[in-house]
């Protein structure tokens, strides 16, 4: 199956923006969870 | 397929594992535990050593029934027999003393809280010993049966260095994933903080070692093509389960890796993530042990049984189908993007966190620069996946480039001592204007050169 240049930057685009997006959703998600940990316990473990 | 063993040699190659690959293990447990004093994990540890001596006597009556059966084979060397059985009876004799006197502290010091450190160190000084010899005994166990390691370079495509590397290398995760386990849930049950931790590191070096296992698998493939009597199906149902095995690694790692760095800041575990990290572990270990057997399969005629039937087509199976994918160009594309986004991270992550510990931007505390770590992380994860999805599309050619051997065992290097950032009490507590430990320097200078090693293989690979 032959593609055009125009489909292969769309596909590098829309497998990047995925995999990026998901990375930094998950990094944003484990630093929310720290935050609101601490925000709970009231008092923080980090030095 | 069968899992469990029905003859004398299948047996002695399963159980022989546990005492000599076993041993690294529970000798990495048992330091941890003499640094950090916890007295439930030197506990642990001395039953462990006292399990594994007792292993000692089925390995040796499984191996001296093997001895009798394949001494019949005209392809096997007595010579070799002979001296494997020499190694084998002094290491085991040897290792069966450690777990003696590891049972003997464990009974003699159950009335009391403290272990006796002479005792202690004298289970240390006999398992270091009897680990030694275990090596000189392995390393002659496998040169029995697999002949193919003797065999010219010529006619295949890869050295076969590669397949004795695989031959050892994967027995390390498999192991280790045993021990892990043992380790997390008496960690779990007992709500042993160290026993629970240690599990947590070992499930996510095991998943670090998953890396160079299925690289160095894939080299054997080639270095094994065209040798008589091995299947390429076999291979190809082997290399099925061992891909799966990764995704099952990556999985369980990444879940302890972030059970470890959530632990760092809060300073508690969350039991929820606990037991999911443990449902993962369960999960991979039962695909971990189907992928040992098919590999065992490949190579190992004397542990097939009449009813087993092995595959015969080498087109059948997800990996050849994901090779075929990978090679319409336009799918491997998006791949190699992704693997550069990924380095991005690795080393972007890496930078600033070794420049904090070397002595840049002394403002912040260390456990800020931490908090960045999983970027980094979900950056391995990225390159695992499509670094594999490459590695498909021309296995051959990447792994004969000579960049290529070095840039794996950078990334084992870089990602195993990354680990030692969530781990270390003083460099945690490193506040704002202070300076790491030198000890952490050189941690963090390990880290950056082999990142920067990793990423200048790669990208060697299509000129050299």
């Amino acid at each position: 199956m032959e593609y055009d240049n125009t489909a292969i930057i769309f596909m590098v685009i829309a497998v990047v923006a995925c995999v990026l997006g998901l990375t930094f959703f998950g990094v944003y998600c484990l630093n929310k969870i720290v935050d609101r940990n601490v925000r709970a316990s009231g008092s923080a473990r980090e030095p | 397929m069968h899992l469990i063993p029905q003859s004398a040699s299948h047996f002695h190659l399963l159980v022989s594992i546990f005492p000599s690959i076993g041993l690294i293990f529970l000798l990495g447990f048992y330091v941890t535990a003499l640094v950090t004093g916890d007295a439930a994990t030197k506990r642990g540890c001395l039953l462990l050593f006292g399990i594994l001596g007792l292993l000692t006597i089925p390995t040796y009556l499984s191996g001296d029934r093997s001895m009798a059966v394949l001494s019949r084979d005209p392809k096997i060397s007595q010579d070799l027999m002979s001296t494997h059985f020499g190694w084998g009876v002094t290491s085991i004799a040897l290792l069966a003393l450690t777990g003696a006197a590891a049972l003997i502290e464990l009974w003699r010091s159950r009335h009391v809280e403290r272990l006796s450190n002479d005792a202690l160190h004298l289970v240390l000084g006999l398992a270091i010993v009897s680990l030694i010899l275990i090596a000189v005994t392995g390393e002659v166990g496998w040169e029995i049966n697999h002949h193919e390691l003797r065999l010219e370079a010529a006619p295949q495509r890869t050295p076969q260095a590669w397949s004795h590397v695989h031959i050892i290398l994967n027995h390390f995760p498999t192991v280790g994933f045993v021990f892990a386990l043992a380790f997390y849930v008496a960690g779990l049950v007992v709500n042993n903080v160290v026993m629970t931790r240690a599990g947590l590191v070992l499930f996510v070096i095991c998943a670090i070692l998953g890396v160079p296992t299925y690289v160095t698998g894939a080299a054997s493939m080639w270095a094994l093509t065209g040798v008589p009597g091995i299947s390429r199906a076999v291979i190809n149902a082997h290399r099925d389960m061992a891909l799966l095995t990764l995704f099952g690694l990556a999985f369980t790692g990444v879940g302890a890796w972030i059970e470890l760095w959530r632990f760092r800041h809060l300073g508690r575990f969350s039991n929820r993530s606990l037991y999911l990290v443990l449902l993962l572990a369960i999960i991979t270990l039962g695909v971990m042990a189907e992928t040992g057997h098919r590999g065992g399969q490949i190579n190992h005629p004397e542990i097939r049984v009449a009813t087993d039937i092995l595959p015969t087509d080498p087109k059948l199976g997800w990996s050849p189908a994901i090779e075929s994918l990978i090679n319409h160009v336009i799918w491997f594309v998006p791949w190699q993007t992704v693997h550069f986004f990924g380095f991005s991270l690795i080393f972007g992550t890496v930078l600033a966190v070794s420049l904090r510990v070397l002595g840049f931007w002394k403002s912040m505390p260390f456990s800020a620069v931490h908090r960045i770590l999983p970027l980094g992380v979900f950056g391995v994860v990225m390159n695992v996946f499509s670094g594999m999805l490459i590695l498909f599309a021309d296995s051959a050619r990447y792994l004969n480039a000579p960049t290529f051997a070095p840039k794996t065992a950078l990334i084992t290097i870089g990602a195993i001592a990354v680990l030692y950032f969530s781990l270390s009490e003083r460099l945690w507590t490193v506040k704002a204007g202070e300076e790491a430990p030198m000890s952490a320097k050189w941690v963090a200078a390990l880290v950056l050169l082999s990142w920067a090693g990793v990423i200048m293989g790669g990208r060697l690979i299509p000129y050299v």
